[in-house]
């Protein structure tokens, strides 16, 4: 490439299969009026488990969203990726035709912090239950982190670039990260994102071992950061995925910039680490800021990491002011996954899917079920809020100490 | 043991272990038609073999799952089926 200036990635899609809605437009309405859907969970084999309150993805029908070939061979978790690759590629107009016509430009990557564990259960049962000849051969691709990428791929033909990020919740802004760079050194797009199927007996009970789970029985009362109530958080299925596509291309073939991916940046502080995170949050913000050439003030709406922990929670308020200065404390931050539970690698695509949608609509959503904030930060809770907003800040910290900053830019912007 | 494998079986297999579905008629009238292009891979009909072996207690033939085609297939399963007994 020439000294010219780079190649912008922009997000020409939005898919979302959500506990609140298993279409982007009914996620969005139900983020933006701030409905919690947090409820008990009702998973079979679950009843007997200390974890009562998850975001369940209630609203899908994986037999109407994939062919039974891939109902057999793959996991929920790969059920809910191809049906939100679906939902991007057809809001980017990005179809058949357009892949055929180039596809080794088109490739995939996902996030994954673990792989198709009710896949897995299934086949592991059938090991111990009647011995190795009864587990099927799909188990060696099904309950891997790739799976969702390797399927993505084979399913809509894309052939260029693909990868995984296996990490912890940060993750997800990983993988929309390494979309972007990918655009950048060249290849048209990517189809990137994350989704997470926890909510099965084996999975569960893998994550009883996190001190920050919240085993409280009220759905209402599970799941409050930055008060004095937090509890822990409550974890979700479901996810999202978009169409990150150079500008250039997406102009040429005249499909929407909804936004743009401007800048990221990760740091690692270890895991359950919680009061240093505040330092690698705050370094990431800057980093990301940085990359993106954007000034603290610029930023109109921050979508926080917002854990629930205690020690987490006040750690990322401080972070929000340690990184923008004053207006830290000035600008509307908001955590819709209060309402919708927190899905791991695929909760901060679903937030990054939410800022686009508040940019373009110019409202923030809500933190449900969140009051009284116990914080110096401008908690947007209750009801939206009517903001301008042409930057968003979306920010995620992983259980095992990753610390992402994503910032977004309106389409608009140029 | 005298049993064969039907191509009902194989439809029936091909549908429980790769979640392919394909009509025995079907099947019948494109029993030299690959699997590939039938849309079972090698790890669809590695499971077939798998569940035939369980079902039969019987080891198949190592070249069962490299079997190109239903009809390939169908003959050598049941050969083995009925000089293996």
């Amino acid at each position: 490439m020439s000294a010219s200036r780079p190649r912008r990635a922009a997000v020409t899609g939005i898919g979302v299969i959500a506990p609140n809605g298993a279409s982007t437009e009914t996620f969005w309405k139900s983020t933006k009026e701030g409905i919690s859907v947090l409820d008990r969970i009702t998973r079979e084999g679950c009843e007997h488990l200390p974890l009562r309150v998850a975001g369940e993805v209630r609203d899908f029908d994986p037999a109407a969203a994939v062919e039974g070939r891939y109902l057999v061979q793959t996991d929920r978790f790969t059920h809910f990726a191809m049906a939100a690759a679906d939902f991007a590629m057809e809001d980017a107009r990005f179809g058949r035709a357009e892949v055929d016509g180039a596809p080794f430009s088109v490739g995939v990557i996902t996030a994954a912090g673990s792989g198709g564990g009710e896949f897995g259960q299934r086949e592991l049962q059938q090991l111990w239950g009647k011995g190795s000849r009864f587990v099927g051969p799909y188990q060696s691709i099904a309950w891997f982190y790739a799976a969702s990428t390797g399927q993505i791929s084979i399913r809509r033909g894309l052939k260029g670039p693909c990868g995984v990020v296996a990490a912890d919740e940060a993750g997800g802004l990983d993988a929309l990260a390494h979309a972007a760079r990918a655009v950048r050194r060249g290849t048209d797009v990517i189809v990137a994102g994350s989704t997470e199927a926890p909510l099965a007996p084996y999975s569960m009970v893998c994550q009883l071992g996190y001190d920050e789970l919240s085993t409280v029985e009220d759905p209402t009362r599970a799941y409050r950061p930055f008060t004095g109530a937090a509890c822990g958080f409550v974890p979700a299925e479901g996810g999202a995925m978009l169409v990150v596509e150079g500008e250039d291309t997406a102009r040429e073939r005249g499909a929407p910039v909804r936004a743009y991916l401007a800048g990221h940046a990760a740091t690692f502080t270890g895991a359950s680490r919680w009061e240093r995170s505040r330092e690698g949050l705050a370094q990431a913000v800057r980093g990301a800021l940085d990359e993106a050439g954007c000034a603290p003030e610029e930023i109109d709406v921050v979508f926080a990491d917002a854990l629930g922990v205690p020690e987490a929670d006040r750690a990322e308020a401080l972070a929000i002011v340690d990184a923008l200065g004053a207006h830290g404390r000035r600008v509307p931050v908001t955590a819709p996954k209060t309402g919708i539970g927190r899905g791991y690698g695929a909760a901060p695509v679903l937030d990054a899917a939410a800022a686009v949608l508040a940019m373009e609509q110019s409202v923030v959503p809500p933190t449900p079920n969140v009051f009284d904030i116990c914080h110096d930060l401008d908690l947007v809770t209750g009801r939206a809020r009517a903001v301008e907003a042409r930057t968003a800040l979306v920010l995620s910290r992983g259980l095992m100490g990753s610390n992402s900053a994503l910032v977004l830019r309106h389409g608009a912007d140029t | 043991m005298s049993e064969r494998i039907t191509l009902e079986e194989l439809a029936e297999l091909m549908r429980k272990s790769a979640g392919v579905t394909v009509p025995p008629a079907e099947l019948q009238q494109r029993s030299d038609t690959g699997f590939d292009a039938l849309g079972v891979d090698s790890l669809g009909l590695l499971g077939i073999v798998g569940e035939l072996e369980n079902r039969y207690g019987a080891a198949m033939p190592p070249d069962a799952e490299r079997s190109k085609t239903p009809r390939q297939f169908l003959d050598l399963v049941n050969t083995a089926l009925m000089t293996g007994a």
